[in-house]
């Protein structure tokens, strides 16, 4: 019997410490030369509206101005350090600083402001998950429905010759869109159904399109999600394809085989419950995988997503909407984690929660 | 398998090796090849045309949206191929191995440091870094480890003594913080300030591609340390670390050779995203990515699809096909 209570508490903790630490990490990063994000930020401006007399001192009130609005002005840590003419010194700050001020915003639910316009970045995240949410369900759906299916065709056949005839065609399929990135993968699916050349079957672009009837959006949705299980899908099929063939090498496999199971039974119940432990480990990965393949199926599809909002944000160099990415994905990550763990405890009944 | 199928996988693998070697000369030899446009230079004339081979000067594979002769950018993006990924893939192979076996052979215990070594260290850390009391504090630390040091000389211990370096735990911490987030987003992150050098894209790759050939590593490692040939070599007396860099290294490092290729592909996607993304360079550095990406505003071109897209999938497959033939070799 395997403790695995323990082993869930300690594998949860550190992925939420791996979380804390990898988000700190970014917002100190980012903040650290607080003189040049504010020279980006006011690039940006500048191109707008470029007519500005008396440049210098403007610009001095300016960057006062927004350094003021973001809280850029207190120090970054609970300690610095500074250097006059040599001589070094240490100051502390206590709880009059950025990093501190992050943390406690985080513990009341709030992910800070952004650097464009100074306003809450929490709303926007909610509005951009009501797309993403759906696209990364019905690709998780999709993908392991399809891992399935296609893992026991693949299997099925005779074991001694390896694949042949169809099964081969698969397996080389397979292994070909394994090394794929996904945004050849997407720009592929684009050309070949939403082009006006070609098949347009599909509709792809979403422009300010929020008042359509609902099976337009989910037509919509049907390429993206097309492009995320594809992405996704060989890794998975190819695991359990493999694991459901040692299976059927096994003792007990010829058993079953001698009583007489025809060999879609074997498969069905004796080798898949067996041959799902390594799957599940590629599940707790795969949710991750999803999220930053979000980042590229919404650039490509325009759809107005987190994944988008994080690429905008790139764009922008808008660091607190990147941190909260950070954040986010991280603890996304966690609860894959502790969702894997709980379906392995499901999926093998010899493993049993000890307290 | 049958004669003819392996004879038609032997094709496959030199035809990738043959595609792969004309990558690279290309890569290196861009920009002394006669091509006749620029690149990154639009040609006004013709935006986003078919390949029309009438015309001279011919724009042998059609034009981008943008007017920039597709040909010339196909030759100049392999020399990204070149000149990010390839180096990136070498340094973190390098570095995956060198940190990947430490782990593996030394693990938590393997390398105890002597009592007065640590106070030596936390002392010039104490002085480097200028924290309140520099000179007491640096010198009181001083003192003490050269006491430790003299007591360790007049009392030869029974048992190795001092504090070891917990290498393991040390690497197992850094992986699971990098792991923490997909490494798209981490590259993202990094790269979402002014444009990148290339130097610093390289980094950047590497920080987040190190991580697997060392998870391997260490694996391999810690299996060949139990092997009879290491511990004979220990029991030769030969110093921890040549037992560790000749005899368990070049051992423990075998698997690398089969995942490289996979490896050298994950970054050639990787780098492509992020200029098919825009992210981390200047719009107009020439890459297969970059050109993948004006498909956006003009989702016709299948000329671009198909000399882009093709020139990428023929590489990654070709790269995979050298990883599997390695791995049957090895």
């Amino acid at each position: 019997m395997i403790p695995v209570g323990r082993w869930l508490v300690v594998q949860v903790g550190r992925a939420g410490l791996a979380a804390w630490a990898i988000a700190s990490l970014v917002f100190l990063l980012s903040r650290l030369n607080t003189e040049k994000s504010i020279d980006l930020l006011l690039d940006e401006t500048d191109s707008l509206h470029s007519t500005v007399l008396n440049a210098g001192e403007m610009k001095a009130t300016q960057r006062q101005a927004v350094a003021q609005r973001l809280g850029l002005t207190e120090p970054l840590f609970y300690v610095t350090r500074t250097q006059h003419a040599g001589v070094v010194s240490w100051h502390w700050h206590g709880g009059h600083n950025q990093y501190h001020r992050w943390l406690t915003g985080l513990s009341h639910g709030q992910l800070g402001l952004s650097f464009r316009d100074g306003q809450p970045i929490g709303p926007r995240w909610w509005a951009a998950l009501a797309y993403t949410l759906p696209l990364t369900g019905l690709a998780t759906l999709g993908a392991t429905a399809g891992a399935l299916a296609l893992g026991l065709a693949l299997a099925g056949g005779p074991q001694a010759t390896g694949p042949t005839g169809w099964r081969a065609a698969l397996h080389l399929l397979l292994t070909g869109l394994q090394g794929l990135p996904l945004f050849a993968l997407a720009l592929g699916l684009l050309f070949a159904f939403a082009n006006p050349d070609a098949l347009n079957i599909l509709p792809a672009y979403t422009d300010s399109a929020t008042d359509e009837p609902w099976h337009q959006q989910a037509l919509r949705l049907v390429l993206p999600v097309l492009a995320l299980v594809l992405a996704v899908l060989p890794e998975l099929t190819l695991l359990l394809a493999s694991a459901l063939s040692h299976e059927l090498g096994t003792n007990y496999a010829t058993t079953a085989r001698a009583k007489g199971l025809t060999n879609k039974q074997l498969l069905r119940r004796h080798a898949l419950p067996n041959a799902m432990l390594p799957l599940l480990t590629a599940f707790a990965g795969l949710l991750p995988t999803l999220v930053a393949g979000a980042v590229v199926v919404e650039t490509v599809f325009a759809l107005p997503g987190t994944g988008r909002l994080l690429a905008e944000a790139v764009m922008m160099h808008d660091y607190p909407v990147l941190v909260a990415g950070v954040l986010l994905t991280a603890l996304v990550r966690l609860l894959a984690l502790t969702l894997a763990d709980a379906l392995y405890v499901w999926a093998d009944p010899r493993i049993r929660l000890v307290p | 398998m049958s004669q003819s199928a392996c004879r038609s996988t032997h094709t496959g693998f030199w035809l990738g090796i043959g595609w792969l070697l004309l990558v690279l000369a290309s890569g290196l030899a861009a920009p002394w090849l006669p091509v006749s446009f620029p690149p990154a230079v639009p040609d006004l004339l013709h935006m986003a045309e078919a390949p029309a081979w009438a015309d001279s000067p011919v724009h042998w594979l059609g034009t981008d949206p943008q007017g920039r002769d597709v040909l010339t950018e196909l030759l100049y993006g392999a020399r990204q191929v070149v000149s990010i990924s390839l180096p990136a893939a070498a340094l973190a192979t390098l570095v995956g191995a060198l940190a990947g076996g430490a782990a593996g052979f030394w693990g938590n215990s393997g390398v105890r440091i002597p009592w007065a070594g640590w106070l030596a260290v936390v002392a010039a850390c104490w002085w480097w870094l200028a924290l309140p009391g520099r000179w007491t504090v640096s010198l009181s630390l001083i003192c003490m480890a050269g006491l430790a040091w003299w007591m360790s000389r007049r009392l030869p211990p029974a048992k190795p003594s001092g504090w070891p370096i917990p290498f393991d735990s040390l690497f197992l911490g850094i992986l699971t913080l990098l792991g923490a987030v997909p490494r798209l987003l981490i590259v993202l992150v990094f790269a979402a300030g002014p444009a990148l050098e290339t130097s610093q894209i390289v980094a950047l790759l590497v920080l987040v591609a190190w991580p697997e050939p060392a998870r391997q590593v260490r694996a391999q490692m810690l299996r060949v340390r139990e092997l009879p040939f290491v511990e004979a070599a220990r029991a030769a007396g030969l110093p921890g670390m040549r037992v560790w860099y000749r005899h368990a290294l070049p051992h423990a490092c075998q698997p690398l050779l089969a995942t490289a290729p996979l490896s050298l592909a994950g970054l050639i996607g990787l780098e492509s995203t992020l200029a098919f993304l825009g992210v981390g360079r200047p719009p107009d550095v020439p890459s297969w990515g970059n050109l993948l990406g004006t498909l956006q505003q003009e989702p016709g071109a299948w000329w671009v699809l198909a000399s882009a897209g093709g020139a990428l999938v023929l590489t990654l497959v070709a790269l995979q096909q050298l990883g599997r033939q390695l791995l049957k070799r090895t």
